[in-house]
C-alpha cells in the first residue's frame, strides 16, 4: 500500500541528493505555483463522424496554474479526453489557442510537437499501455531514449522513478507479471522520468480496483505536492474529487460551469 | 535499455514467427547463391573437360552429318599440328534401348597423341591397339552397367545395321573428358559394315595442335581448306565446342536464375506481409511511442531495423550454408568421393556470390519492411490511440 509518506520520503531523499537534476518540481525551473501553467483559449474541436460534423470542443476557454492538481469530469461524450488530448500536445483544435507553459502549441510541427511532448509532458493511460517485452525499468527508461543522458544515467533515473512510487523491488519484472495497479505505477514512473511540466492521466484509474484506484490516486497527489507537478486526469472516478484540487466539469463540449474553473476540492 | 535492446527484444517477441521468417528468407538465400554459382560451375566444368591445344572439326551442317575420311589425311597434313584422330558415332544401346550412351569408334594408335592429358594407363591402352575388338569406357558408364575390365560385351546397332561384341580392357580415368564415354577401333566397326556397304565417313575429326598459339592459325587453315568442298567444315576450339553442345544447358541455366528472380520475389511478399502483420499488432504501441514523444524517424528506422536483422542474419545463415555445402562438396570433389558427386564437385561459391546474396536479402528485409513502417511511422498520434481505445 501506497501513502504519501512513502513517497515524500523517497523524492525527499532523492531531492537531497547532490546533483540532482530532474524530479525537482516546477518551481524550479521558475514557474512558481499559482501562475498559469495552461491556458485554453477559445478552442474548438470538430469531428467528423459520417456524415455529422460533431462537435467535440466549442469555444472552451480555461487558465489552469502551475502545480495545481485538476481533474476534468463530465458524462462520456463531453469531450474531456479530447481536451486533454489538446493539453498534452496529442492533438491540435480547430480554432482558438492552447498555451503550455508558455509555448503556443498550435505553432509547433509534428515533429517539434513530440520534442516538446518528449521534454514537457508526461502521459498515463487507462490500459496503462506499458510495452509487454520490456521489463518496468526499461519501459520507465523507453522515454529517455530521446535524451542525450548516457545509458547509465538512464538506467539511474528509471530506478529511482520506480523507487519514488515504490516499485524498487520488481523493476526487472514484465507487465504480465504486475498486478494492473502495479502496471498502472510502472506508467506513472515513465510519465515522470522526464521530469515533465505536466502530467496528463487519462482515465488512470478506470480498469483498476477500488484498492489500487485509491493507491493511483494517492499516488498522484502525492507527485503533485512532492514534486510540485501539475497535474490534469480525466476521470469519471467520484473517489478522484477527494484527492484533487479542482474539478473541471464538461457537458457537450463547453465547460459546464460557464467558463471558470469551478468545484474546488479536496 | 538502448534502441538495439528494444528493436532485439521486438524480434522475439513471436520467436516461432521471427525463426519461420528468417528460415523462409535463408531458404531462398541459399537457392539464390545456388543458382548464382551455377554459370560458373559450367565455366569450370567446361574448362576441365576442354584443352586449350584441342581442336574439333565437324560438318559446318551440324554434328549429324559426316565427313569424308580423306579429310583426316588433310587435317593432319596441315603445319602446326601435331595429332589427328577421328569420331565416328556408333549409336549402340547396351541391353535395352533406355541403356543410350556415347559410343565412337576411332583411331587407337593416335589416342595417346590426341589425348595425353586423359592419363590413360599404358598397358590398357597397349591392349586397346593390341586387340581388334577392345574398347575403353568412361568411368560413370562402368559403374552405371557394373560393367568390369575384361568383360564381354555387345552394342546393338542404332544408326548402322551391325551389332559389334567389345571386350572391355581398360577405362577413361575420372576426370578426363566425358566420363560416359566408350571408345572402339573403327576399323571393326569398318569389318562389320563391309557386308553392308563400308563405312565411309566419320562423324569428326580431333586436332591437338602443337603450341596453343598455333591454334588460331590451324581453325583457319582448316576452314580454308574445306570451303566451297563437298563437306564444308567447322573448325572450333575444343571448350568452344563443349560450350556449344551445352548451349541448350545455358537456355535451362536462365530459366533457372528466372526462377531464383521469382523466388526472391515471392520472399519480399511473405516478409512483407509478415512485416506488415507484426506492424499492424503494434499499432498501439507505436501510439504510446508517438505519445511519449517518439517522432516517425526514430520509429521508422526502428521498424526497419527489426525486419533489416531478420533479412540479414537469414541472409547471413542461406549464403553461408551455400557457402559451407559447397566447400564442403568442392573438397570432396578433389578427393576420392569425384565420381560420386560428379558436376556437383564443381560447385564452387565466390566471395562474390556470398556478398550478393547477403546484399539481396538485405534489400529483400528493407524493401518488405519499409511500406508498413512508414505508414506506422506516420499514424497520427490521435488516430492511433483511438484504435488502442
Amino acid at each position: 500500500m501506497l501513502d504519501g509518506s512513502g513517497v515524500a520520503a523517497t523524492a525527499g531523499a532523492y531531492l537531497a541528493r547532490p546533483g540532482r537534476c530532474h524530479l525537482q518540481g516546477n518551481a524550479g525551473r521558475g514557474t512558481a505555483v499559482g501562475v498559469p501553467m495552461i491556458e485554453v483559449r477559445e478552442v474548438s474541436r470538430l469531428y467528423h463522424r459520417g456524415v455529422d460534423l460533431v462537435h467535440a470542443l466549442e469555444r472552451v476557454s480555461l487558465g489552469i496554474p502551475a502545480g495545481r492538481f485538476v481533474a476534468l469530469m463530465g458524462p462520456s461524450g463531453s469531450g474531456k479526453s479530447t481536451l486533454l488530448n489538446l493539453l498534452a500536445g496529442l492533438d491540435r483544435p480547430d480554432s482558438g489557442e492552447v498555451v503550455v507553459a508558455g509555448t503556443r502549441l498550435s505553432r509547433l510541427s509534428e515533429d517539434e510537437l513530440a520534442a516538446w511532448r518528449a521534454r514537457h509532458v508526461g502521459l498515463v493511460f487507462q490500459f496503462f499501455n506499458l510495452l509487454p517485452v520490456l521489463s518496468a525499468v526499461e519501459n520507465v527508461e523507453l522515454p529517455l531514449l530521446l535524451t542525450k543522458l548516457p545509458r547509465a544515467d538512464r538506467r539511474r533515473r528509471a530506478e529511482t522513478a520506480l523507487s519514488v512510487v515504490g516499485l524498487a523491488a520488481r523493476i526487472h519484472h514484465r507487465p504480465a507479471q504486475l498486478s494492473g495497479g502495479e502496471q498502472q505505477r510502472v506508467a506513472i514512473a515513465r510519465a515522470i522520468v522526464t521530469d515533465p511540466d505536466l502530467i496528463v492521466a487519462d482515465e488512470p484509474t478506470g480498469d483498476l480496483d477500488a484498492k489500487s484506484a485509491v493507491e493511483v490516486l494517492t499516488l498522484l497527489r502525492e507527485l503533485n505536492r512532492a514534486f510540485e507537478k501539475t497535474v490534469v486526469m480525466v476521470t469519471h472516478d467520484p473517489r478522484a474529487e477527494r484527492f484533487v484540487d479542482t474539478v473541471i466539469r464538461l457537458d457537450k463540449g463547453v465547460l459546464a460551469n460557464g467558463g471558470a474553473p469551478a468545484g474546488q476540492s479536496a | 535499455m538502448s534502441y538495439t535492446r528494444l528493436v532485439w527484444r521486438n524480434l522475439f517477441r513471436h520467436p516461432l514467427r521471427t525463426l519461420f521468417t528468417t528460415l523462409s528468407i535463408a531458404l531462398s538465400i541459399f537457392l539464390v547463391c545456388a543458382v548464382l554459382t551455377l554459370p560458373a560451375a559450367m565455366e569450370r566444368i567446361i574448362a576441365r573437360v576442354g584443352s586449350s591445344v584441342r581442336i574439333s572439326v565437324h560438318h559446318e551442317a551440324g554434328l549429324t552429318y559426316w565427313l569424308p575420311f580423306s579429310y583426316v589425311h588433310k587435317v593432319r597434313a596441315i603445319p602446326g599440328v601435331a595429332a589427328v584422330n577421328h569420331f565416328s558415332w556408333f549409336g549402340g544401346i547396351y541391353d535395352e534401348p533406355k541403356n543410350q550412351f556415347p559410343n565412337f569408334g576411332l583411331d587407337p594408335d593416335h589416342v595417346l597423341a590426341v589425348w595425353p592429358d586423359y592419363k590413360i594407363d599404358p598397358r590398357e591402352l597397349a591392349r586397346f591397339k593390341r586387340i581388334r575388338n577392345a574398347c575403353l569406357v568412361g568411368g560413370a558408364t562402368m559403374r552405371k552397367f557394373g560393367w568390369q575390365v575384361g568383360q564381354e560385351i555387345t552394342l546393338r546397332g542404332t544408326i548402322f545395321p551391325v551389332n559389334l561384341t567389345l571386350l572391355i580392357v581398360g577405362t577413361i580415368p575420372e576426370g578426363a573428358g566425358n566420363p560416359l564415354v566408350l571408345w572402339f577401333n573403327r576399323e571393326y566397326l569398318e569389318e562389320a559394315m563391309e557386308s553392308q556397304g563400308g563405312l565411309r565417313g566419320v562423324g569428326m575429326i580431333w586436332v591437338r595442335a602443337d603450341a596453343p598459339e598455333h591454334v588460331e592459325g590451324i581453325m583457319h587453315e582448316v576452314n580454308e581448306l574445306f570451303r566451297n568442298s563437298e563437306a564444308q567444315v567447322t573448325a572450333e576450339t575444343e571448350k568452344s565446342f563443349f560450350m556449344g553442345f551445352f548451349g541448350s544447358f545455358r537456355t535451362f541455366m536462365r530459366l533457372i536464375m528466372a526462377v531464383g528472380v521469382l523466388v526472391v520475389g515471392a520472399v519480399v511478399l511473405i516478409a512483407a506481409n509478415t512485416s506488415a502483420m507484426g506492424i499492424r499488432e503494434r499499432i498501439p504501441e507505436i501510439a504510446i511511442l508517438k505519445s511519449l514523444g517518439f517522432g516517425r524517424r526514430p520509429i521508422l528506422l526502428a521498424l526497419l531495423a527489426e525486419s533489416g536483422t531478420v533479412a540479414l542474419v537469414g541472409g547471413l545463415v542461406g549464403a553461408g550454408t551455400a557457402w559451407g555445402l559447397f566447400s564442403a562438396l568442392s573438397r570432396a570433389g578433389k578427393t576420392g568421393y569425384s565420381q560420386l558427386l560428379g558436376p556437383l564437385g564443381q560447385f564452387q561459391m565466390s566471395s562474390t556470390v556470398f556478398a550478393e546474396g547477403v546484399s539481396v536479402a538485405l534489400v529483400v528485409g528493407l524493401i518488405a519492411g519499409f511500406v508498413p513502417a512508414w505508414n506506422g511511422a506516420r499514424l497520427g498520434v490521435v488516430e492511433a490511440l483511438r484504435r488502442l481505445f
